[in-house]
């Protein structure tokens, strides 16, 4: 946007040398044109390029002004286009261009006046404000192409977070809009899975996987029986540690005598076959009762365990050991 | 100034040597003649260095033994058990814990209320000369948990009042003419307590005055560590087991001794060997015992006499019935295998469990499965399957898979099972053993509260967790996961 607005600035100022010609010099335009050059010459890292293949982000446009066309302006001959050149001096509209973060500055200056305008306006408590993933410093870097210090951009998301707890029923739409620069493409909660639905008998489906192992399983009322591939869970888990496992959604929760498990698991050993069905156990009870979610949560039966065997590489004995050193 | 050995012997001099037994232990090592002389002591040979002990090593000396192949200065000091030591150790049955909490609330069973509806779901003791007959007959179980409690006691569950049911019906029979012979194989999960419900089974035939015939595992009688013989005249080549079968006279004996004791023989048996006069039927049985050549006829002779109109019913039971569905281990003279039911003993209990041969004054046969140690045997586990099929939904009967060995004398034993119908009208049906109701799982976890193995609230919250955890009340390992896995 700061880019945008210099370059909109410089054509005012190109479009005000006609009512106020004034001489133009050469180096200004070097260095405006240097500004449109490639942006991997203006960041400091040379990585940041490969930042921006890896990320997909592309920086924001850059509009170069138009060339200034001295024959048109200097219907006087070519004395008044000399006079013209010397009187030309483009003022940028930030007053930050000359810093090395200009971007940045006017972003951290605009967002302040921003706060300071709407400071009055009552919050609620950080941890109810809505939840707002905010672009991380390398994406914004590669956004404004500038090289900004984390413990800035750091300044500038404090700001951020504050205008963010404004309460949101007064929620200015000034202040909205200037959040969307800073958040993130996809927000939590965005994507929101199809609700769970339980069926005609009353079942409930969930689906888990740990390891190797998955899981599916159904959930429906009764006194806490519970049947895996169609064996008891003393059957099936020789161990309690795993028939606790696998049924520790429904014991976290105290609903161990309310409903009756039966589960299909393949694949895996029987640890992650246990876990795979906690996760399993855990989403279809969650259907029943959604409220129970962070109970389940506190409980561990939420997130999927991401952990797999660690691929053999070539050189290696194993995943990461080396062969033994050897002299000569 | 005296020397303090001379005070000290003078000390010994005291009356009342006895009173102090260390006082007593030093004067047996110094002579009660040198009691003012110090010489005896002086000159006694230096105390003889005890065995074993290793002299510290000496200075510069390496001590730590890295390499491989050397010995240890001693090499392994520990005594190693006697021959037989293990074997007894392993086999020992344990059926007391001091450290348990006697439960006050507990009720023994006794003759007049064994078979009454009322103990379903209650915990109940055995008396002391039940316990003593259950152990002469090897009913108790090392894998079971007896060692855990005061005294031995059992959850009289929903099968075992069936199981008293059927001992009722024996004794009494509704129609008043024909002694009933009733039959029964135990079948179900693991450690859901088939041989407890055996145990159970003889306990209250023990109760009732029945005579107990309990061949405790029927895995020692094919697995070939006993002697066995040709039976002569023989029609089809049988074998007896001589030594198995004066041990199984001896436990007979020692379990049923009150009656045995009480008959005269009234019979005139063929034996070999003469008996005494005014004979009773423990004489007979302590021929067998005695010589262990005559114990099958000995043993037929008894079983004659048992028959014999006027005596009580019989229980008749084994445990581990697969073992007997299959061919022995032992090799006949031109090396072929011995199917089991060419044993004597085996085939004295088989045509009884197939129903060849009643029990004149009625009976129960009751034959408990295994599920841990147990040989294949596709017959028994078709038949089985098919009898439990019968019970829970006879409209989804499974079929023979045409694919395995089938044992066509096994499976003429076991037809009964297949025959539709309820169990009392065919005589031969299965009692499946299935998990505990969660009362009875209530029940027994105050039981074991009481007994003070399990430290926890007992509450419907506690008992269906457990419940579940054990696999819907599987009692074995409800025991497992309340009591022995406590952290």
């Amino acid at each position: 946007m700061a880019r945008g607005e210099f370059s909109r600035s410089l054509r005012a100022a190109i479009e005000c040398l006609g009512t106020a010609p004034r001489p133009r010099r050469e180096p200004t335009i070097r260095c405006a044109h240097r500004s449109f050059q490639p942006p991997t010459s203006r960041c400091i890292s040379t990585t940041a390029s490969r930042h921006a293949e890896l990320i997909g982000e592309t920086p924001e446009k850059f509009t170069a002004a138009p060339p200034i066309d001295f024959s048109k302006e200097d219907g006087k001959g070519k004395g008044g286009g000399k006079r013209l050149l010397r009187t030309l001096r483009v003022v940028p509209a930030s007053p930050s261009y000359f810093s090395a973060k200009p971007t940045f500055t006017d972003d951290f200056i605009n967002l302040s006046a921003l706060l300071r305008k709407v400071a009055t306006l009552p919050t609620i408590p950080a941890s109810e404000a809505p939840k707002v993933a905010w672009k991380t410093i390398d994406q914004y870097r590669i956004m404004t192409n500038e090289p900004v210090k984390t413990q800035r951009y750091h300044k500038m998301l404090h700001i951020l977070r504050r205008l963010n707890c404004i309460h949101p029923s007064l929620m200015p739409e000034e202040v909205v809009q200037a959040m969307q620069r800073y958040k993130k493409a996809s927000q939590p909660g965005d994507f929101k899975p199809a609700p769970g639905v339980i069926d005609e008998w009353g079942r409930a489906k969930g689906v888990g996987r740990r390891k190797t192992s998955s899981a599916v399983a159904w959930l429906v009322e009764g006194e806490g029986e519970a049947l895996i591939n169609g064996k008891s869970l003393a059957q099936f888990f020789g161990r309690l540690h795993h028939r606790e496992s696998a049924i520790w959604a429904l014991k976290a929760t105290q609903r161990l005598d309310k409903y009756n498990v039966f589960g299909l698991v393949s694949g895996g050993g029987p640890t992650g076959q246990a876990e795979a069905l906690t996760l399993a156990v855990a989403k279809a009870l969650l259907v029943h009762e959604p409220a129970l979610k962070p109970a389940l949560r506190r409980a561990g039966c939420v997130t999927r365990d991401p952990r797999k065997v660690e691929r053999k590489k070539p050189g290696h004995v194993k995943a990461r050991k080396m062969p033994t050193w050897v002299k000569r | 100034m005296p020397s303090p050995i001379c005070l000290r012997s003078l000390s010994q001099l005291s009356l009342d040597r006895a009173a102090n037994v260390s006082i007593t232990s030093r004067t047996l090592l110094a002579p009660q003649t040198a009691c003012f002389s110090t010489s005896a002591a002086r000159y006694a040979a230096p105390p003889s260095k005890r065995k074993g002990m290793v002299a510290p090593p000496k200075r510069g000396e390496r001590t730590l033994n890295v390499k491989k192949g050397r010995k240890a200065p001693s090499a392994d000091t520990g005594k190693r058990p006697a021959p037989g030591d293990r074997k007894a150790m392993r086999k020992r049955i344990v059926l007391t814990n001091d450290n348990a909490l006697e439960v006050s609330s507990l009720k023994d069973l006794d003759k007049a209320t064994a078979l009454s509806e009322k103990n379903e779901g209650q915990v109940r003791g055995l008396p002391e000369q039940v316990v003593d007959a259950l152990r002469a007959v090897e009913a108790f179980k090392t894998t079971q948990g007896w060692s855990l409690f005061r005294r031995p006691a059992t959850l009289m569950r929903k099968e075992t009042i069936q199981l008293a049911k059927l001992l009722k019906e024996v004794e009494d029979p509704v129609d008043g003419q024909q002694k009933k012979t009733l039959r029964r194989v135990l079948s179900g999960d693991r450690m859901s307590g088939k041989s407890t419900l055996l145990l159970q089974g003889l306990a209250m035939a023990f109760l009732r005055d029945w005579v107990v015939i309990n061949l405790p595992e029927a895995q020692d009688i094919t697995n070939a560590h006993t002697d066995y013989a040709p039976l002569p005249s023989s029609q089809t080549q049988q074998y007896t087991q001589d030594t198995y079968t004066a041990t199984l006279l001896s436990q007979i004996l020692k379990a049923n001794l009150k009656f045995l004791e009480a008959t005269p023989v009234t019979t005139n048996p063929p034996l070999p060997l003469p008996l005494p006069a005014k004979p009773t039927l423990k004489h007979l049985a302590e021929l067998g015992i005695a010589n262990p050549e005559a114990s099958w006829p000995v043993f037929v002779a008894l079983w004659q006499e048992l028959t014999q109109p006027g005596h009580p019913p019989i229980m008749l039971a084994i445990d581990g019935l697969s073992h007997i569905m299959r061919n022995s281990e032992y090799l006949s003279a031109d090396v072929k295998p011995i199917h089991a039911h060419d044993l004597t003993l085996i085939r004295h209990f088989v045509d009884h469990l197939s129903g060849a041969k009643p029990l004149p004054n009625g009976g129960i046969v009751l034959a408990a499965t295994s599920q841990s140690n147990a040989p294949t045997s596709p017959a028994l586990d078709y038949c089985v399957q098919v009898a439990e099929a019968m019970q829970s939904h006879p409209d989804n009967i499974p079929h023979w898979n045409p694919y395995k060995n089938v044992d066509q004398r096994a499976m003429d034993v076991l037809k009964d099972l297949l025959v539709p119908g309820s169990g009392g009208a065919k005589g031969l049906d299965v009692i499946r053993v299935g998990g505990l109701s969660k009362q009875e799982a209530r029940s027994i976890m105050e039981y074991y509260a009481e007994s003070g193995m399990l430290r926890a609230k007992v509450d419907d919250g506690f008992v269906s967790e457990k419940w579940s955890l054990a696999g819907m009340g599987n009692i074995g390992e409800l025991e497992r996961v309340s009591v022995r896995l406590r952290i």
